[in-house]
C-alpha cells in the first residue's frame, strides 16, 4: 500500500471522526477496520433472517457540536430524532412514570405519585443540566499533564471560565459535591416516590460494574446528561438505525479523500528507536506512515499490537490496572407481535423503557457483579426499533433490544457457555414478564450478546462497551492512564482516539475530535 | 459550684476535641469552661468499668492519629498520655492465619508463605503511602479555604495546596487520585493477590463508614488510616494506657492545668443567640452560662439543627446540613473473659494476641457483611477488629482474667423494624458466633458481655446514628464540604458560634486535630 | 576450645540448610540478618583468622541467603537482555555475567549474577527479592519464572586454596575453570555446579546444590580442606575483603531505586562505577534511554575508591595523646566528605586493610570530585570531636591479585 501520513484503526465513530477531520486538514488518511462493515458501537445487524437490529446502542445521548458543525454531517444523511416521550420508567403493579421533552409533561406525569415531586422536577433537572454543562466545557479540553500542567495548558483551559461566570464558584462546588455521589444520596436529596428515585439512579449506572450504592456514579449521571438541554434522561433515536451515524462519518471522510478499508485486520503497531513507523496486517502486509491513531481500547492499542516488550515497566503497569469489567449484556428479540406493556398505550410505544422498581431492586442486581454471577432479577431497559426504522422487521413484526445490567464479564466458577447465556435470557424474559405479560409466547427468535462475545467479536476488552469504567478515576486526566491522557501516547506518533480516552464512552465523537487536534498539532 | 457564669468562651461536649480546643485556648490565655452531659469525660473516647474490675474503652478502642504537636504543645506525656504499640494483625482463617508485625523480616516470611509477589510489594507499599500520607498532611493541616466568595487568606491557602500538589511527582499525584476516588479492594487489587491479605488491609477503608470494600471512595478512609502518627512513625497504632479514656483524661488536665473549667453532667439543651451572635448556653437544668463564643465539638446535626433553631440559620445551610451524611455502621461488644481465647490456628498465649485481630478472611466475607447492613440488617458473620486491651495493659481486668473488645461491623442503625433489647442479644450472638469459629472456646470463657448497637451509641455517646467519625469520610463530605460550604473553617453562620468536632475538616480518629485547628481558627479572629 | 557451654535457643528467623553444623561451629554466637536468615557475623570470637583465611588460605561462607531465582523458556534470554543492563545474548552456556539492573529511569534495583545453566535456562542472583519485578517485565513472552532461593543451597569457598580444596574433593578438575564460568560435578556422587565466582576479589569459588544435600556437602568440604586451613568464615570479615575488591553492597553503598523513598537516594549504574556493565549498543533494555542521556551529559555523581592518608590520621590521634584509632571491622556509617569546607560526597563503607595496611573506604562524591588523586577531606571522630583528615581518591579494586584471575599453566 501507499504511504500515507495517517493510519487510524478501527472504523468506529471516533475513528471515522478523527479519519474525517484529518482528512479534511488534508492528510492522507486511511482507516483499517477488522470488520466487514465500518460502525463499531454504532453497528446495526441481521440477527436473525428479516430481523435487525442496532447491536448495542439503540440511542445517542449527544453528539459533540463541533463535530456537526466542522462536518455537517446533516448534509451527508445524518437524521437525529427525539422522541416526544424520552424514558418510561415502569415499576410494579402498571407504575410507571414517563419522562417527556417537555418538562411539564414529566411534572404531570411525576405528581400521579409525589405531588412534592414533581415540584421539585424543573428545578432538578436545571441543576443536571447546569452540572452538566461544567462538564460540556471540560470535554471540549485535552486534559492536563497533572500535576505540572504547564502555563499555556492552564491557559488552555480557561474556556471553563465560561460556565463559572455563568453559575458562579458554587457551580464548581456542586460539581464537586454531585460527581462524587452516589445515587440514593443524590436521590435522598431531592425526591421521595422510589420509582422516580430509582429512575435518577438508573442513569448513574449506566454500563458501570457497580450498582447505585457506589460513590461516583453521580458522575456517570451528569455525564449521560452532557449538552442534555436541560432534559432529563435525554435521548436521540437516529433514522435509518444508529449506523447511518457511522455511514454518515463514513461517506464525509471519503468525501475529503480519506481511505476506509473494510475487513483489514492490524495484528501490530511497529515501532523502532523512533517511535512507531506503520502496521502489520493479517495477511502479512505492512503499512507504513507518519503516524497512526488508534479507536481500540488501551488494552488492544497497547498489548496486543504495539506489544508488551515495547512498553516501559510504569506504562505497562499503568494499563494493566485499567479497570474495564464489562457487565453488560445485550438481548435482541424478534417478535411475532408488537408486545403490549402494562399500562403503556400504543402510541407511547417509540420511547426508551427501563425497569427500574426500587433503588433497591438495582442495587440487588448489582450484587451479582461481586460475586461473580449474573443477576437474577437484572436491571433491563429496552427499546423496540423495529417501530421506528421499518426495515427492521417483516410487516407486523418486531424486534425488542434489551440492555441487560448486570452480567459480568468476570464470573466465579461459571462461564460464558450457551448455558449460561439462555440462563442470562430467562432471566431477562422473566423480567420483562412483570411488564409485559406473556411476553414468552410472541419470541420468535433470541440473540444474546454476552460480555465474552463483544470482547471476542468486536474487540472490547472485557467486553466493556466504554473501553473502560467510567468512574471518577478514569476520568480526565486519568484516562486511560495518567501518561496518556493528551491522546498522545509514551510511543512516538501512537496516538489515541477511542472511549477509553476523555471524556469516555458514548456515540458522542468528543474523543475524535479531541484526538484529531492533537494529531494536527503533531 | 461556684463558677464564674461569664466565661471567654464555653465548649459544648467534653469528648477529646472539645477538650483539645479548649486546652489551647486556656494555653493562649483565655477563661474557658467545657459542659459534658455524662459523668464521664471523652465522648467518644471513654474508659468505664462496666463489670466489676473490668474496665473497657467503651467506644474507641485504638489511637493512632494523634498529633505529634498536640501531643507535645498540651504536655499531654506529663499528663497521662502512655500509649503501647500494638504490635502485629492476626487474621485468623479456617485453617490457617495471616500475620502482620512489626518486624521486617518476619512480615516478609509469613506473607511469602502465601504470595512471594505479595510479600515483595507490601514492602514496597507501606513506605508508598507513608509518601502518600506525608503529601496529603500539608493538606489536612491547612485551614480548608472557602471556595465561595473565597477571601484573601482563603486564595493563600489554596493557592499553598495548589502549590503542593505541584510538588508532588507524578506516581505520588497517581496514587493521591485513585486514592481520592476507588475502592479500597480495586486499589489493592493493584498491589496484592492474596485475599486475606487484601482484605484484612481493606478492612481500614470501610471502619467507620457505611461502605463496603468495593464501594468506591474506600480507598480513601484507608489512607485517612494510614495517617497515624504515633512518634512521628507513620501507621502506627496505639492502645493507651488504660483505655482511650485515658487520652481524653491527660487532654483534660493538660486543659485544667490551663485554667480551664470542667463541669459534667451538664448538659447544655440550645446556644442562646441573640441578634444573630451566640452569647453563651443553656443547660438542661434551667442554668445559664454566658460567654463571648461558644463552640460545639459535637457533630453538625446536633451542632446546627439541635442546639439552634432553624429560624436563626440559612436556610441553605440548613439544608446542607441535613443532607450531611451521618450513617451508623457499627456496633461494638465488650466482652469480660475468663480466660484468653484460644485461637484454632495459632493455640494457645502468644504474640499475637498483643495486637489486632481482624475478622476479614475475604473480600466476600466483607462484602457480604456489608450487603446484610445495606438491605437493613445487621452482619450475619460481621467484619471485626479486636483487641485484648488486658494482654497489654493487665490493669484493665482482674489478675488472671480479660477484657476484648471488638469493633463490629456492619449494623445499621437504621435497622428494619428498628433496634430494640431482643435485636441486640441477637446482634451479640452474631458477633460471639463469628469469632467461635476461629476461637471455639470464646463461648464457654466469656462472663460478662456488653452490646452496643449504633443506636446505643447514638444514646449514649450523643454520636448522630452512632458514627463514630461524626459524618461519612466521603469526597463530597471532606475538606472545604466538611460539614458545609462556606463554613468548613471551624466558623458557623451564627457570629461567635463555632465548631470543633470530628464533623470538621480533617475528620474523624482520635486526632486531635479539628479541636487544635479550631482553637487556632477562634485565637486568630480573637487577636 | 576450652570451655564446654552448650545452649539451645529459638528463633523466628529463618534457617539456612547449613545452620545445624554452623550454629555449632559459631563460637561468637553473634550472628546477622542476611534477607530474613541468621548469618554468622564471625565464628570465632573475632574475625581476624577468618579475614586471613580469605586471603591466605580458603574461607568457607554460608551463602544460601543470597536470592535465586531461574528463569527458564524460549524467551529466557529475551527478558534478561531488557531486564538487565549487560548483553546477555553473548553469555555462553557455563558462562556467568555480573551485572545491575534498572527501572526505567535508569536507577539501580539490584545487581548480582546472572548463570547461563543452559541455551534457554538461568540463574538469577541478587541481594533483595526480585521475582515481583521480573515476573512483571515478563507478559507476553513464553517463560517460567520459579523462586530458586529456597531449593538451592549454597557455599562460596574463598581463598589462594580453594581451588585445590576443590579439586580433591571434586570428580573433576577445576584447574581450566575461568573466572566467572561455571561446570557440573560431583563429590562422592552428589551433585554440584561450582561458579568461579564471589564476593572477595580473590581466587575463589561458589557451589551451589541441593538443600538436602547441604549437610554432606559441607562435611566434605570441611574434611577436605583441612589440611589448607579451610576455615568458617563469617559477613564481618567478608565485608573487609569486599571492600578491598571494591565490591559494592545493597543497601550499604546504595538504596534500590525500588526502596528509596526520594530521587536523591537513587544511583544509576554510571554513579555506581558501573558503567563498564551498561551496553547501550543492546537493542532495547530497561532504563536505557536515561542512560544514553546520562552518559553524553555526564553523571552527577561518582563511585570512587578513598584512602585515608596515614599521617595526618596518625596526628589526629597523637594530638589527641593516643595512639591511631584503627576501626576493627568494617564500618558502614554515612561519613561526610569535604573540599574547601564545603561537603562533596560520603563514603558509605570503609575497613582497614589488615593485608595492605591502609585504611581505605568505598564513596560517592561529586564527579568533578572523582578524578584519581583528587585530594578530599575525610571527617574523622577522634575523641569525641570531628576532625578532617586528607584522604585521596584512588583506583579500585584496592586489592586484585593476580590468582583471582589466573588458571594453572
Amino acid at each position: 500500500m501507499n504511504n500515507y501520513d495517517v493510519i487510524v484503526i478501527g472504523g468506529g465513530i471516533n475513528g471515522l471522526a478523527t479519519a474525517s477531520i484529518l482528512s479534511k486538514a488534508g492528510k492522507r488518511t486511511l482507516v483499517l477496520e477488522s470488520r466487514n462493515t465500518v460502525g463499531g458501537m454504532a453497528s446495526s445487524m441481521e440477527f436473525t433472517p428479516g430481523y435487525k437490529c442496532n447491536v448495542f446502542n439503540d440511542t445517542i445521548k449527544w453528539i459533540d457540536p463541533r463535530l456537526e458543525k466542522l462536518l455537517k454531517l446533516s448534509t451527508k444523511g445524518l437524521e437525529l430524532e427525539q422522541p416526544e416521550i424520552l424514558k418510561i420508567a415502569l415499576g410494579e403493579n402498571n407504575k410507571h412514570i414517563s419522562f417527556h421533552k417537555k418538562n411539564s409533561k414529566t411534572v404531570e406525569s411525576i405528581a400521579r405519585y409525589s405531588k412534592n415531586d414533581s415540584k421539585k422536577w424543573e428545578e432538578f433537572s436545571s441543576y443536571i443540566s447546569k452540572l452538566a454543562h461544567f462538564l460540556e466545557k471540560l470535554y471540549g479540553l485535552t486534559p492536563p499533564s497533572l500535576p505540572n500542567a504547564g502555563l499555556k495548558e492552564i491557559l488552555g483551559m480557561r474556556s471553563m471560565l465560561g460556565p463559572i461566570s455563568k453559575h458562579g464558584t458554587r457551580g464548581i462546588v456542586d460539581l464537586l459535591r454531585v460527581a462524587p455521589m452516589m445515587m440514593p444520596e443524590l436521590a435522598d436529596e431531592w425526591f421521595e416516590n422510589e420509582l422516580l428515585r430509582a429512575s435518577i439512579a438508573s442513569s448513574g449506572i449506566h454500563h458501570l460494574s457497580f450498582g447505585p450504592f457506589a460513590a461516583g456514579t453521580g458522575y456517570n449521571l451528569l455525564h449521560q446528561h452532557v449538552h442534555g438541554n436541560g432534559v432529563f434522561h435525554n435521548a436521540q433515536f437516529v433514522k435509518g438505525g444508529t449506523e447511518r451515524f457511522a455511514i454518515a462519518l463514513k461517506d464525509c471522510a471519503e468525501s475529503y479523500g480519506a481511505e476506509i478499508q473494510t475487513s483489514k485486520k492490524v495484528i501490530s503497531i511497529d515501532t523502532n528507536d523512533s517511535g512507531c513507523i506503520g502496521v502489520t496486517l493479517e495477511d502479512g502486509e505492512q503499512v507504513i506512515s507518519k503516524q497512526i491513531v488508534s479507536g481500540l481500547d488501551p488494552n488492544n492499542t497497547f498489548i496486543n499490537l504495539v506489544g508488551p516488550s515495547n512498553l516501559s515497566p510504569d506504562f505497562k503497569t499503568q494499563l494493566k490496572n485499567i479497570r474495564y469489567r464489562g457487565s453488560t449484556a445485550r438481548i435482541h428479540f424478534a417478535l411475532n407481535n408488537l408486545p403490549k406493556i402494562n399500562g403503556v398505550s400504543d402510541d407511547q410505544m417509540k420511547t426508551i423503557f427501563s425497569i427500574s422498581p426500587s433503588i433497591e431492586y438495582l442495587e440487588r442486581a448489582s450484587d451479582a457483579v461481586k460475586y461473580g454471577r449474573i443477576a437474577e432479577n437484572p436491571y433491563v431497559e429496552f427499546v423496540l426499533p423495529s417501530l421506528l426504522n421499518s426495515d427492521f422487521a417483516p410487516n407486523g413484526r418486531h424486534v425488542l433490544s434489551a440492555t441487560v445490567q448486570y452480567a459480568p464479564y468476570h464470573l466465579r466458577g461459571l462461564e460464558w457457555s450457551d448455558q449460561l447465556k439462555d440462563q442470562l435470557k430467562t432471566n431477562v424474559i422473566n423480567t420483562l414478564e412483570k411488564v409485559i405479560p406473556s411476553f414468552r409466547s410472541i419470541i420468535k427468535h433470541t440473540s444474546v450478546i454476552s460480555p465474552l462475545d463483544m470482547e471476542k467479536e468486536f474487540g472490547l476488552t472485557e467486553g466493556n462497551l466504554n473501553q473502560g469504567e467510567m468512574t471518577l478515576d478514569q476520568f480526565m486526566f486519568m484516562r486511560p492512564t495518567i501518561s496518556s491522557s493528551q491522546y498522545r501516547t509514551p510511543i512516538k506518533n501512537l496516538y489515541l482516539c477511542g472511549a477509553g480516552t476523555h471524556p469516555g464512552g458514548g456515540l458522542h465523537g468528543t474523543n475524535g475530535f479531541n484526538a484529531a487536534r492533537e494529531v494536527l498539532k503533531g | 459550684m461556684s463558677k464564674i457564669k461569664n466565661y471567654d468562651a464555653i465548649v459544648i461536649g467534653g469528648g477529646h476535641n472539645g477538650l483539645t480546643a479548649a486546652a489551647y485556648l486556656g494555653r493562649a490565655g483565655k477563661k474557658v469552661l467545657v459542659l459534658e452531659r455524662r459523668h464521664v469525660l471523652g465522648g467518644a473516647a471513654v474508659t468505664e468499668e462496666v463489670f466489676p474490675g473490668f474496665k473497657f474503652s467503651v467506644c474507641s478502642y485504638v489511637v493512632s492519629l494523634m498529633k505529634s504537636n498536640v501531643m507535645r504543645e498540651l504536655m499531654l506525656p506529663k499528663f497521662g498520655l502512655e500509649l503501647l504499640p500494638l504490635e502485629s494483625t492476626l487474621t485468623p482463617l479456617d485453617n490457617d492465619y495471616l500475620i502482620r508485625t512489626a518486624d521486617a523480616d518476619q512480615t516478609y516470611r509469613e506473607i511469602a508463605r502465601h504470595s512471594k509477589k505479595d510479600a515483595e510489594n507490601y514492602m514496597r507499599f507501606g513506605p508508598a503511602m507513608s509518601q502518600i500520607g506525608m503529601a496529603v498532611r500539608p493538606i489536612l493541616e491547612t485551614i480548608a479555604p472557602n471556595p465561595i466568595r473565597p477571601s484573601l487568606s482563603d486564595i493563600s491557602a489554596t493557592k499553598k495546596i495548589l502549590d503542593h500538589v505541584k510538588s508532588l511527582t507524578s506516581k505520588q499525584f497517581e496514587y493521591l487520585t485513585k486514592l481520592m476516588t476507588m475502592s479500597s479492594a480495586d486499589f489493592l487489587d493493584e498491589w496484592f493477590e492474596y485475599e486475606p491479605l487484601k482484605a484484612t488491609m481493606a478492612a481500614s477503608g470501610i471502619i467507620g463508614t457505611f461502605m463496603g470494600p468495593r464501594s468506591p471512595g474506600s480507598a480513601y478512609v484507608m489512607l485517612h488510616h494510614y495517617m497515624g502518627d504515633i512518634d512521628g512513625a507513620f501507621r502506627a497504632w496505639g492502645f493507651q494506657r488504660g483505655g482511650t479514656g485515658a487520652v481524653s483524661m491527660a487532654i483534660a488536665r493538660s486543659a485544667e492545668h490551663f485554667g480551664v473549667d470542667i463541669m459534667t453532667e451538664a448538659s447544655v439543651a440550645k446556644v442562646i443567640v441573640k441578634n444573630g451572635r451566640a452569647v453563651g448556653v443553656a443547660l438542661e437544668n434551667g442554668d445559664e452560662y454566658n460567654s463571648n463564643i461558644v463552640i460545639s465539638g459535637l457533630d453538625p446535626k446536633l451542632t446546627f439543627l439541635k442546639m439552634l433553631d432553624e429560624p436563626d440559620l440559612p436556610s441553605d445551610f440548613v439544608s446542607a446540613i441535613k443532607n450531611f451524611r451521618i450513617r451508623g455502621s457499627s456496633g461494638k461488644v465488650n466482652l469480660a473473659l475468663d480466660a484468653l481465647p484460644n485461637f484454632t490456628c495459632l493455640p494457645g498465649d502468644g504474640h499475637h494476641l498483643r495486637g489486632a485481630i481482624s475478622i476479614s478472611p475475604s473480600y466476600d466475607h466483607l462484602e457480604k457483611a456489608y450487603d446484610d447492613a445495606k438491605y437493613g440488617n445487621f452482619s450475619e458473620a460481621p467484619f471485626m477488629d479486636i483487641i485484648l486491651p488486658s494482654v497489654l495493659d493487665p490493669d484493665m481486668a482482674p489478675p488472671g482474667k480479660h477484657v476484648m473488645s471488638c469493633f463490629v461491623q456492619y449494623a445499621p442503625y437504621h435497622l428494619n423494624g428498628g433496634w430494640d433489647d431482643q435485636k441486640r442479644e441477637d446482634f451479640g450472638d452474631a458477633v460471639i458466633n463469628t469469632i467461635a469459629r476461629y476461637a471455639p472456646n470464646i463461648k464457654d470463657i466469656i462472663l460478662h458481655r456488653q452490646v452496643l448497637t449504633p443506636a446505643d451509641l447514638e444514646s449514649t455517646f450523643g454520636l448522630t446514628e452512632g458514627n463514630i467519625f461524626h459524618g461519612e469520610l466521603t469526597l463530597q463530605q471532606l475538606f472545604s464540604l466538611r460539614p458545609a460550604v462556606k463554613w468548613a473553617d471551624y466558623t458557623t453562620p451564627i457570629k461567635n458560634y463555632f465548631q470543633c468536632g470530628s464533623g470538621t475538616h480533617p475528620g474523624g480518629g482520635i486526632t486531635g486535630s479539628p479541636g487544635e485547628m479550631a482553637a487556632k481558627k477562634i485565637l486568630g479572629i480573637w487577636r | 576450645m576450652f570451655y564446654e557451654n552448650k545452649f539451645t535457643a529459638n528463633t523466628q528467623l529463618k534457617l539456612s540448610p547449613f545452620f545445624e553444623r554452623t550454629s555449632k561451629l559459631n563460637e561468637s554466637q553473634e550472628w546477622r540478618r542476611w534477607a530474613g536468615h541468621l548469618a554468622a557475623t564471625s565464628y570465632e570470637l573475632t574475625h581476624e583468622n577468618e579475614y586471613f583465611a580469605i586471603r591466605t588460605k580458603a574461607a568457607l561462607l554460608d551463602i544460601s541467603p543470597l536470592k535465586k531465582y531461574i528463569v527458564e523458556g524460549p524467551d529466557s534470554q529475551i527478558l534478561l537482555d531488557i531486564l538487565v543492563t549487560r548483553n546477555i545474548a553473548i553469555c555462553k552456556v557455563g558462562q556467568v555475567m555480573y551485572t545491575p539492573w534498572c527501572d526505567e529511569y535508569g536507577k539501580v534495583i539490584d545487581d548480582g549474577t546472572v548463570q547461563r545453566l543452559s541455551e534457554n535456562k538461568f540463574r538469577i542472583t541478587s541481594a533483595e527479592p526480585n521475582l515481583e519485578w521480573i515476573e512483571s517485565n515478563s507478559t507476553g513472552m513464553d517463560v517460567t519464572i520459579k523462586d530458586d532461593s529456597y531449593s538451592t543451597a549454597a557455599l562460596a569457598l574463598q581463598g589462594p586454596n580453594s581451588r585445590a580444596i576443590l579439586n580433591s574433593a571434586s570428580s573433576k578438575s577445576l584447574d581450566s575453570l575461568k573466572f566467572f564460568w561455571m561446570m557440573d560435578t560431583t563429590f562422592k556422587n552428589i551433585p554440584v555446579t561450582i561458579s568461579r565466582t564471589g564476593y572477595t576479589g580473590d581466587l575463589g569459588y561458589e557451589i551451589w546444590m541441593d538443600p538436602k544435600d547441604a549437610l554432606t556437602i559441607w562435611d566434605i568440604l570441611i574434611d577436605k580442606g583441612k589440611t589448607f586451613g579451610i576455615t568458617p568464615t563469617g559477613l564481618h570479615a567478608l565485608d573487609i575483603a569486599r571492600i578491598e575488591a571494591g565490591l559494592i553492597l545493597l543497601d550499604v553503598d546504595y538504596i534500590s531505586t525500588r526502596h528509596a523513598l526520594i530521587e536523591a537516594r537513587k544511583s544509576s549504574p554510571y554513579e555506581l562505577g558501573l558503567g563498564w556493565a551498561v551496553k547501550l549498543k543492546k537493542k532495547n533494555f530497561i532504563g536505557k534511554m536515561p542512560l544514553l542521556n546520562e552518559l553524553n551529559n555526564n553523571s552527577g555523581w561518582s563511585f570512587v575508591g578513598i584512602e585515608i592518608e596515614w599521617p595526618g590520621f596518625e596526628k589526629h590521634y597523637r594530638d589527641a595523646g593516643l595512639a591511631p584509632g584503627l576501626p576493627s571491622t568494617a564500618w558502614r556509617t554515612s561519613t561526610p566528605l569535604y573540599n574547601n569546607n564545603q561537603q562533596i560526597g560520603y563514603a558509605t563503607s570503609g575497613t582497614w586493610s589488615p593485608l595492605l595496611k591502609r585504611y581505605i573506604a568505598l564513596a560517592h562524591v561529586k564527579s568533578k570530585y572523582a578524578k584519581e588523586g583528587s585530594e578530599l577531606m575525610f571527617e574523622l571522630k577522634v575523641e569525641h570531636f570531628r576532625k578532617l583528615t586528607k584522604a585521596t581518591v584512588v583506583k579500585t579494586p584496592f586489592f586484585n591479585p593476580e590468582r583471582k584471575r589466573s588458571c594453572p599453566k
